[in-house]
């Protein structure tokens, strides 16, 4: 069979579930959960034939043709789309299990899942097109999905103010991005990223540093890279599955598989600048995630930082095999860059999905209360969420053998033998420490202790669509990391990503990364009470504190923006137009046409009829003295 | 007698059907008027999916018929071009839509308002289907006459003043244009308003710089002012806001293309010197349009005034899709006319669908409507997704943009900074208006309001014209070639685009 049925399949199942739900199945949630999780299920066992059974392959099909511009509808699977699929079709998978038991009371249970449905289908889209129009098309179909999904709660005011927050920061990011792709079509002639490639290769110079940059602007919106970032801590207002699946695992990290899919067109300067955003991104979430206090903000801003890394680790690799001269000839087709931002992608997506599944448990078992001072003493109540979550965050803050430990090390290792210096390798150790320190804060003061709130005392295990998820995620956040294990269609990246720790000066890079490690988690351990009531250390350090509570103001900032600035400006020009035009200019002019002739002066009578008895007088008139 | 006779005809003549037989009741006038919308659109289906002209990119469907002008060279000159056809579909599409949502209202002396309403139809599907400029330009005024009284007799607030301003400026818009067309005809010398004998006339012996200058800018204020080029905009928002939902929905969805069309379709061809000469006024005009519009309907509180001003602003781009002078510009602005005609059309009928329930147009007194009305809010979402150019329900609308664009950024490279920043800004008064209408709480307002009325999604009667409009803007998003393929086989042939294409394949 063509392979480009089986890539159609992946787009045409999920969509159609979200169609059939919403035409059809909008008062039966039930049914609609199950014709949502039947997508899904099929859509991992579509993905997983192509990713084993079906070869690398390209397929396009002519869409449209304006002038001298054409455009194709098409496909294009490499080592880089397997890997994407795999982890989109699995996480979307395993989330939609959970959803089953998270929303199964909620009334508007099947508008989520035609959301989550109508995810899938862009988030395939995007991972699979083969040009970059296509690709901004299914980009913004799954902000739209994003922005749905986060609205999802739309009775709350504040639910609602965070979608549109969503969807208006990404289109910032996006006026970029799309900018870039019109500047690609005009300095290539070409929108399809394999004769992209082949005519950079062909002739290095072509690529600039200005389209490498704005279509890197699409990448801060979407993964919120600082300033951008603001969306994403707000977007927790969406159900906690849509968080752990959209907000976490898949579509944020669709900014980084963006850079890694052309890589090809990025320039030195380029990369220093994305090199440098990833860094700053990386630190500065670490700082905010040290003093929130509600739990998914936490896990959110602790994206953000990790999605810093991944950024980070592709503007150095790429950089580095730049000056090695093997730009796009590594081992995979794929620079150094793009292997190890693809590595901490794949693991990253499988531990953070767990710990937001996680926290959805203990949100759902806490009857949706959402801060940690609130909780305490939930190890002994909720074993199984303890155990995993325990697990992906062993995982996330690279604890060694862990599946971050390893995609960690190899960016660590970059950053050790960039040329730059090594001002970025000690700010990403500081970027490793900060993320043990919160994780563990965030642990000790949920799970240890006793509880602090009468939902935390009757808090209890979920049932089994809740834990069978987080068991399979636990389960990969032990051994993604180890490369080998991963079948032959996916090893590629991972392996040319993991290969990076051991180069030289790895394995100092690793000994600063654990080091960092073993300083946060005892820190964190001595500073913090287990279940503590109150964040101590917090009021100890006061100001500083305060600060970081508030994010350093982005979001104050930005709000003073709109609403004192942009805002203003637009009613001011709204009325000096009112005056303006329509009061002094138009009537002056009005009046003067009035005194012109008869024939305007009947209109400004305003009689209606004199009007069709001039078009009718008039046309009479034309007839007899055109056709005479 | 070919298709495009009875597809201009009965509507004009199921007009005085429905006048005579509405005195039977409500019931006969609703069955003749939709009649004579659907008999249009089924008329232009069927021309859609048989267009085949002899010549790629030529008229199809051409009759000729001397009216008793002659004399003076005027024909009833009838036929369909790759540019008229698309635009000839949105009239028979968006009429039907606007039709049935009449039908189903409570309008005062319905059989009266559907005369009027099928008057305006018949113009419209006219204009399109004209070779000859004569009559191009009668039936426009056909279709305006009807809606000045339709904002006059059966507006809302402010219909006197909305109705005696749009007639100032649609009158003086019309008669600029008159007058450059006339230059035309003079200058030409061949002594024929036909279309095809002017460009044969003009592109053997074209005009002098001055007089094309003159021609030209005559043409572009008239046709501007029609099409609400900045800062000849002001009767739009006014206009719109007054005017009944059905005649608006014609009106800026259709009627309000005349200028566009009239632009593409014979400014351009007949003076191709001329938009060079003007190219400045047009490009910082349509930036005008798009920025400053655009932020003034940001500023907007009142639904109906904000849909106004943000038509208005779309209509920037298209300018700058025609001032860019080549293929991709001009099919982009003609893609988006369709487009835009289709989801400006769904947003005036939503709107007052919204307005039936909230009893009010003030956004900030409406909020959470999306829990009484989910359908309501779902076809809102999809209709304000479309306009605001995002890909997914408004696919048809991004191919037009993002054709614009690029072809914006051939015309100079800078534009495109500002242009696409548009899609910022439609994006923030877009969402916000989703967001104050739909979501949230009820204000108190609109508590009240449901103290005496009871708030009803959707009915059946409101579903079908919305999801006409819907799923033809839906298709062609999907199947763009459907009408990019006559498009651009009609401006390849045209030498004033054409051109362009061949000078940048030759750089490239």
């Amino acid at each position: 069979m063509n392979p480009e049925i089986f890539t159609s399949a992946l787009l045409v199942v999920p969509l159609f579930s979200a169609a059939l739900i919403a035409f059809t199945m909008r008062r039966s949630g039930t049914l609609a959960s199950g014709v949502s999780v039947g997508a899904a299920t099929l859509v991992l066992a579509t993905a997983l034939h192509v990713i084993f059974q079906v070869d690398n392959f390209e397929f396009n099909a002519r869409w449209l043709l304006v002038g001298p511009f054409s455009l194709d509808f098409g496909f294009l699977v490499n080592d880089l789309t397997k890997l994407m699929l795999l982890v989109v079709s699995l996480v979307g998978f395993l989330v939609h299990v959970f959803s089953l038991g998270y929303m199964k009371d909620d009334p508007n249970k099947a508008r989520f899942f035609a959301g989550l449905s109508f995810f899938m289908f862009s988030m395939l889209g995007l991972v699979m097109a083969s040009n970059l129009v296509t690709l901004f098309i299914f980009w913004e179909l799954v902000g739209f999905s994003s922005y749905m999904l986060i609205g999802f709660y739309l009775e709350k005011p504040s639910a609602a103010a965070a979608a549109n927050k969503a969807f208006i920061v990404n289109r910032v990011g996006d006026f970029g991005l799309l900018i870039g792709v019109i500047m690609v079509y005009w300095s290539y002639g070409t929108e399809n990223l394999t004769e992209l490639q082949a005519m950079v290769t062909e002739n290095p110079a072509l690529v600039t540093t200005g389209i490498g940059l704005l279509l890197f602007c699409g990448t801060v919106g979407k993964s919120g890279q600082v300033p951008l970032h603001v969306w994403l801590p707000d977007a927790m207002e969406g159900p906690t599955p849509v968080s752990a699946l959209i907000h976490a695992a898949t579509m944020v990290a669709a900014g980084v598989f963006l850079l890694c899919r052309m890589e090809f067109l990025m320039t030195v300067d380029a990369l220093q600048i994305i090199m440098w955003v990833g860094v700053v991104t990386a630190v500065f979430a670490g700082f905010v995630a040290v003093a929130q206090r509600d739990i998914k903000k936490i896990l959110a801003y602790s994206t953000v930082s990790q999605l810093g890394y991944m950024v980070a680790a592709f503007g150095l690799g790429t950089l580095a095999s730049m000056h090695s001269g093997d730009h796009g000839m590594g081992r995979a087709m794929i620079n150094g860059g793009a292997a190890a931002a693809m590595f901490h992608l794949t693991t990253h997506a499988f531990f953070k999905a767990l710990l937001f599944l996680g926290s959805g448990s203990i949100i759902h078992a806490c009857h949706h209360e959402q801060d940690i001072f609130e909780m305490g003493g939930l190890a002994k109540k909720m074993p199984i969420t303890f155990v995993t979550f325990t697990l992906g965050l062993l995982a996330l803050v690279g604890t060694p053998f862990l599946a971050g430990y390893f995609s960690k090390d190899a960016i660590l290792a970059l950053a050790y033998n960039h040329e730059g210096g090594r001002a970025v390798f000690y700010l990403l150790v500081l970027g490793a420490f900060l993320t043990t320190f919160y994780m563990v804060r965030l642990w000790k003061i949920v799970f240890l202790g006793s509880p602090n709130s009468e939902h935390a005392k009757h808090a209890h295990e979920n049932g089994l669509v809740f834990t069978v998820p987080l068991i399979v995620l636990g389960l990969l956040s032990v051994i993604a990391g180890y490369t080998n294990l991963y079948p032959h269609a996916l090893s590629p990246i991972v392996e040319a990503g993991h290969h990076l720790a051991s180069v030289e000066g790895g394995s100092t890079a690793a000994m600063y990364g654990t080091i960092a490690w073993a300083v946060g988690l005892a820190l964190a351990f001595v500073i913090y009470g287990a279940g503590a009531k109150e964040d101590s250390f917090g009021k100890k350090i006061g100001p500083v504190f305060g600060v970081l509570q508030n994010k350093l103001y982005f979001d104050e900032v930005y709000n003073f923006y709109v609403a004192k600035i942009q805002q203003r400006f637009a009613s001011a020009l709204h009325l000096t137009e009112q005056i303006f035009l329509s009061g002094l200019i138009i009537r002056g002019m009005a009046g003067v046409a009035g005194l012109v002739g008869i024939g305007l002066k009947a209109l400004h009578v305003g009689n209606l009829h004199q009007y069709v008895y001039w078009f009718i007088g008039g046309l009479a008139l034309f007839w007899v003295l055109g056709g005479g | 007698m070919n298709i495009l006779h009875f597809a201009i005809a009965a509507p004009l003549l199921f007009a005085f059907f429905t006048l005579w037989l509405g005195r039977l009741g409500r019931p006969a006038t609703q069955i003749v008027s939709v009649t004579g919308f659907a008999i249009p659109a089924i008329l232009a289906l069927a021309a859609w999916l048989t267009y085949d002209p002899v010549v790629a990119g030529g008229y199809d469907f051409v009759s000729r018929h001397n009216t008793g002008l002659e004399a003076v060279g005027i024909t009833l000159h009838l036929g369909l071009n790759g540019v008229a056809l698309p635009l000839f579909v949105l009239a028979a599409v968006v009429g039907l839509a606007a039709g049935l949502y009449a039908a189903q209202s409570k309008a005062e002396s319905l059989p009266r308002y559907m005369f009027c309403l099928l008057i305006m139809q018949g113009g419209l599907m006219g204009v399109f289907a004209s070779i000859d400029v004569f009559f191009f330009y009668l039936f426009h005024e056909l279709a305006l006459i009807p809606t000045f009284v339709m904002v006059g007799v059966w507006g809302g607030r402010d219909r006197s003043y909305a109705a005696m301003k749009m007639t100032i400026y649609l009158t003086l818009g019309a008669m600029l244009s008159l007058a450059g067309l006339i230059t035309l005809y003079v200058q030409s010398g061949a002594e024929s308003f036909d279309l095809i004998a002017l460009k044969e006339a003009l592109a053997a012996q074209p005009l002098s710089e001055t007089i094309s200058y003159y021609a030209f800018g005559l043409l572009l204020f008239g046709f501007g002012i029609l099409v609400s080029l900045w800062p000849l905009h002001t009767w739009a928002p006014l206009g719109y806001g007054a005017a009944p939902s059905s005649a608006a929905m014609l009106h800026a969805g259709v009627l309000k293309k005349f200028g566009l069309y009239g632009l593409i379709q014979i400014a351009v061809p007949l003076i191709p010197g001329g938009v060079g000469q003007w190219e400045n006024w047009i490009i910082w005009l349509a930036l005008g349009n798009i920025v400053i519009v655009g932020l003034v309907a940001m500023a907007q509180r009142d639904l109906k005034q904000m849909l106004g001003y943000s038509s208005v602003m779309h209509m920037g781009y298209a300018f700058l899709g025609i001032a860019a002078m080549s293929v991709l510009g001009a099919a982009g602005a003609v893609i988006m006319m369709v487009a835009h005609g289709l989801t400006v059309a769904l947003l005036f009928m939503l709107a007052t669908m919204i307005h039936h329930r909230t009893q009010t147009f003030e956004m900030d007194e409406m909020g959470g409507l999306a829990k009484k009305a989910p359908v309501l809010s779902a076809f809102f979402v999809c209709a304000i997704m479309a306009s605001i150019g995002f890909p997914g329900p408004g696919l048809a609308n991004f191919w037009g943009e993002l054709t614009i664009f690029l072809a914006t950024y051939e015309l100079r490279n800078w534009l495109v900074f500002v242009v696409v920043g548009g899609v910022v800004i439609s994006a923030i008064y877009g969402l916000r208006a989703i967001s104050r209408i739909f979501f949230g709480v009820e204000s108190e307002d609109f508590q009240e309001v449901q103290k005496e009325h009871t708030v009803k999604d959707m009915t059946w009667t409101e579903r079908v014209p919305a999801l006409i409009l819907l799923v033809v803007l839906f298709l062609l998003g999907f199947f763009p070639k459907t009408i990019t393929h006559p498009i651009n086989d009609t401006l390849n042939a045209e030498p004033a685009y054409a051109a362009e294409v061949k000078a940048s394949e030759g750089e490239g």
